[in-house]
C-alpha cells in the first residue's frame, strides 16, 4: 500500500477533481455502511432462532421480528442496501481488474489535452456502469417490495 | 490485500446468489416466510451456502475496516492493537452468525 500521510482525512479532499477519487470515497463509505447492515443482519434474521438466548427455530419469534423490519422504513433501508451493494460489487470488480493493470492503457507521451490516456479506457466506463446498474437494481427492488 | 481481493470475488458470486434467492427467483413476501426460511437452513447446499456467505463477507468487511483504521494512524502499536482488535471482533461475529445457522439447522422448532 502506498504511503497516506493524512490517512482518512485525505478523502474530504476539495481537489477531488476525477471521478477516480470520487469513485474510491464511496468505495470506502459503500463498504462501511454495507458492513454496519451486515452486522444488523445477523442480529435480526437471529431471532429467527429466538434472538441471543433462543434454542431454535421459532414461528412467534420470526413474526415479532418481521414485524419490526417489514414496513416502510425498512423497505427503503433494503432498497438502499442494495443500491450501495450493487455499486459497491461492481466498482469493486473494475478496483480488482485496475490492481492487475488490465483495464489501462499503456502509458504514452502526454499530449493536449493533457488527460491521461492511460485511464481513458473501459475503466472510466466501468464507473458509470456501476453507478447505472446500482440505480436500476434498486429501483427493480422498490418495485418488488412498494410495487 | 490478497484476502481483500479473494473475499471480494467470492463474495460477488455469493451475494448474487442470496440476492436473486431473496427476492427475484422466489418473491419476497414468501422468500422471508418461516416455511422457507427454514427448509432453506435445513437444506444441506442452502445452509452450507449461508454459512459460507456469512463468513466470507464478515472477513472482508471487517479485514476492509482494518484497511481503513490502518490508513487513519501509523504507528507499530496502533497496527498491533488494530489487527488483534479486528481479529477478535470478526470471530465473534462469526460465531453469533453461525450459532444462528446451526439452532436453525438442528433445534427443535417451538
Amino acid at each position: 500500500m502506498a504511503t497516506n500521510k493524512r490517512g482518512v482525512a485525505g478523502w474530504l479532499d476539495p481537489l477531488h477533481l476525477n471521478i477516480e477519487r470520487w469513485a474510491y470515497v464511496f468505495q470506502r463509505v459503500t463498504g462501511l455502511a454495507v458492513l454496519a447492515y451486515v452486522l444488523g443482519h445477523i442480529g435480526d434474521t437471529s431471532f429467527f432462532v429466538g434472538g441471543p438466548f433462543g434454542e431454535g427455530p421459532s414461528p412467534s419469534s420470526w413474526s415479532s421480528d418481521l414485524s419490526v423490519t417489514e414496513n416502510a422504513f425498512g423497505h427503503v433501508v433494503l432498497v438502499m442496501v442494495v443500491l450501495v451493494v450493487v455499486y459497491h460489487g461492481i466498482n469493486g470488480i473494475r478496483l480488482i481488474l485496475s490492481e492487475y493493470g488490465m483495464i489501462f492503457a499503456k502509458p504514452s507521451r502526454p499530449d493536449y489535452p493533457y488527460k491521461a490516456k492511460s485511464l481513458r479506457t473501459v475503466q472510466k466506463h466501468l464507473i458509470w456502469v456501476a453507478i447505472i446498474a446500482a440505480i436500476l437494481a434498486a429501483l427493480y427492488t422498490g418495485g418488488t417490495l412498494f410495487g | 490485500m490478497q484476502l481483500q481481493y479473494g473475499t471480494a470475488i467470492l463474495a460477488i458470486g455469493l451475494v448474487t446468489v442470496h440476492l436473486l434467492m431473496q427476492g427475484v427467483l422466489v418473491p419476497y413476501g414468501e422468500a422471508v416466510s418461516f416455511q422457507r426460511v427454514l427448509s432453506v437452513y435445513r437444506d444441506a447446499v442452502d445452509g452450507a451456502l449461508l454459512e459460507v456467505l456469512l463468513v466470507v463477507v464478515l472477513a472482508h468487511g471487517f479485514n476492509g475496516l482494518r484497511i481503513i483504521l490502518l490508513e487513519w494512524r501509523q504507528s507499530a502499536r496502533w497496527t498491533r492493537g488494530v489487527n488483534w482488535a479486528v481479529l477478535l471482533v470478526t470471530l465473534v461475529a462469526i460465531s453469533y452468525g453461525t450459532r444462528t445457522v446451526i439452532l436453525a439447522a438442528t433445534g427443535q422448532v417451538s
